[in-house]
């Protein structure tokens, strides 16, 4: 436990080295938000009825907010310093260290996580909520979607380092990144919440293990689910994602391994 | 006769140039396919979303489903032009001032600015944008029927160079504060994240976004002044495309030539 304090302490000073970063963040957030909200309050001006998908707007609004906000916390640029390493060779280095590399990885993440939830998230959410009417959760689902947001945390991790672990097999890691962004965006309900999908795009959704990354963690806080056995269903598909997800990472960690040392001679 | 003479060469220079990036394309295909691949998906996922809020509502602010089709189809010939050929001053922003290496640029026989983005000519994953924005904007005038007469017709590439002219500037006045801060590359991030704002219908807009967007980050040219031109026949704005267009490449030049300037004094 204490060996992984230190890559911690490390994640967190190379952040803070990279102060820039947190203003790149809360535009893209606030822009990604404005664009959305604005675009979906059209809609509701243009419609009789004043729900949708069973979203009244103050809380599509608030759905859409904290998608970014989400988004935004799970964004640990994992990926990119892990397809980093690999290009650039310092990856060896890791093979030598007495720890897990995929937990070392871990442990450098979350304090980024952390700090951008903390110094983004709150800032991005405050402007939001001082222009737009929100939906305040109920200490239940706020409860639920802490749970929820923590395993979410899990599964993005899982599907960064993935996505990092690209980088032994290709050199162009932008273009990897930015389909991986696109995908998981839209299946994990970013920018569009799956109940208002039309139905085989939100069965498809439903089957990856991204919406357990947005979409079930907004449903949980948003009181969106039918009684508690749905709600603990949310829960435990995101579990047994978070689970399959290291699991995989941890194969495809050992693979790499092989090769690495297979170039190495 | 001079002017001419300058503006063959550096085309000529131009199309050199861009046959060896072709041929680096051939060369790494599988970088090609996961660059232009990636940006034709993002497309695809901003159509999606569009068809998905067409399911709820006939029209949002005044505009049909083919209408923003069409804009956002049309709002990406401009960004994928722009993105094939000044994708360097990316990198100029993030490290080129800072670490020295800006200095090659200076010691070649042709502008600067021209040598900087040379090295990144035809970069491949613009071709994403442009092709699907191509095909994009093809298929929702057809559907609208839209018959366009000669004279906008023969404006329409002159609307998209324009707006390429246009993101080309900002991106420009933006790397070049590089010149005093040694990395802008925040900044002309945050600059080229609002231009997400561009491939939709600007009425949807608060007003004051809506005039930031057209007169002090002019994205408003690049996709929605020149679309409801074409669209709608609406002619009030597009005299400014033109003032807007001049006055931007002016100010941009101007500032990346003080910028350079400066950076020869203290590179000395």
């Amino acid at each position: 436990m204490k060996r992984y304090a230190s890559f911690a302490g490390a994640g967190l000073q190379a952040l803070l080295q990279y102060r820039s970063t947190f203003l790149i963040s809360a535009v893209t957030a606030t822009t990604a938000v404005g664009v959305q909200v604005f675009l979906w309050r059209a809609v509701y001006a243009g419609r009789e009825s004043g729900m949708l998908g069973g979203f009244d707007l103050p809380t599509l609004t608030t759905y859409v907010l904290l998608a970014q906000i989400l988004g935004l916390v799970q964004a640990n640029r994992v990926d990119e310093e892990v397809s980093g390493e690999v290009q650039r060779g310092d990856i060896a280095v890791s093979l030598v260290r007495p720890v897990s590399y995929p937990l070392a990885r871990f442990a450098a993440g979350l304090p980024v996580s952390l700090t951008n939830a903390v110094l983004v998230a709150v800032p991005v959410l405050l402007l939001y909520a001082v222009l737009l009417p929100l939906t305040t959760p109920t200490a239940t689902g706020v409860l639920l979607f802490v749970c929820s947001a923590a395993l979410s945390l899990v599964i993005g991790f899982g599907v960064n380092l993935l996505v990092g672990f690209a980088g032994f097999v290709t050199t162009n890691i932008w273009g990897v990144r930015v389909v991986k962004d696109t995908v998981v965006a839209f299946f994990a309900g970013q920018v569009v919440p799956l109940a208002l999908m039309p139905g085989p795009l939100a069965a498809v959704a439903h089957v990856l293990p991204f919406q357990g990354m947005v979409d079930g963690p907004l449903r949980l806080l948003l009181g969106h689910y039918d009684g508690l056995p749905d709600a603990a269903g949310i829960l435990a598909v995101q579990l047994l994602w978070a689970v399959a997800l290291s699991g995989l990472a941890a194969v495809a960690w050992r693979g790499a391994v092989r090769r690495v040392e297979v170039l190495g001679g | 006769m001079r002017a001419l003479t300058v503006v063959t060469r550096y085309a000529r220079l131009t199309w050199h140039l861009s046959a060896v990036s072709v041929h680096r394309l051939t060369e790494y295909r599988m970088d090609f396919l996961l660059g232009a691949g990636g940006l034709l998906l993002r497309v695809v996922c901003q159509v999606a979303v569009i068809g998905m809020v067409f399911r709820q509502v006939p029209e949002i602010a005044g505009w049909r489903y083919h209408e923003v089709l069409f804009l956002l189809g049309f709002s990406l010939l401009p960004r994928g032009l722009d993105r094939m050929f000044t994708d360097q001053l990316w990198v100029m922003a993030r490290k080129l001032v800072q670490n020295g290496e800006f200095f090659r640029y200076l010691i070649r026989p042709v502008h600067p600015l021209f040598s900087l983005l040379s090295e990144r000519f035809l970069y491949p994953d613009g071709f994403g944008e442009l092709l699907t924005g191509a095909a994009l904007t093809w298929y929702a005038a057809a559907h609208l029927e839209l018959g366009l007469g000669t004279g906008a017709l023969l404006l329409a590439p002159l609307l998209v160079l324009c707006g390429t002219l246009i993101l080309a500037s900002i991106k420009t006045l933006f790397a070049s504060l590089a010149f005093w801060t040694t990395n802008s590359f925040p900044a002309l991030y945050a600059a080229n994240q609002l231009g997400d704002f561009s491939g939709y219908p600007l009425d949807l807009y608060h007003p004051s976004l809506r005039w930031l967007l057209t007169w002090l980050l002019p994205y408003a040219f690049t996709a929605y002044v020149p679309a409801t031109y074409l669209l709608f026949g609406r002619t009030a704005m597009l005299p400014w495309l033109f003032v807007v267009t001049a006055g931007l490449v002016t100010l941009a030049l101007a500032v990346w030539h003080r910028g350079v300037d400066r950076y020869e004094m203290t590179g000395s």
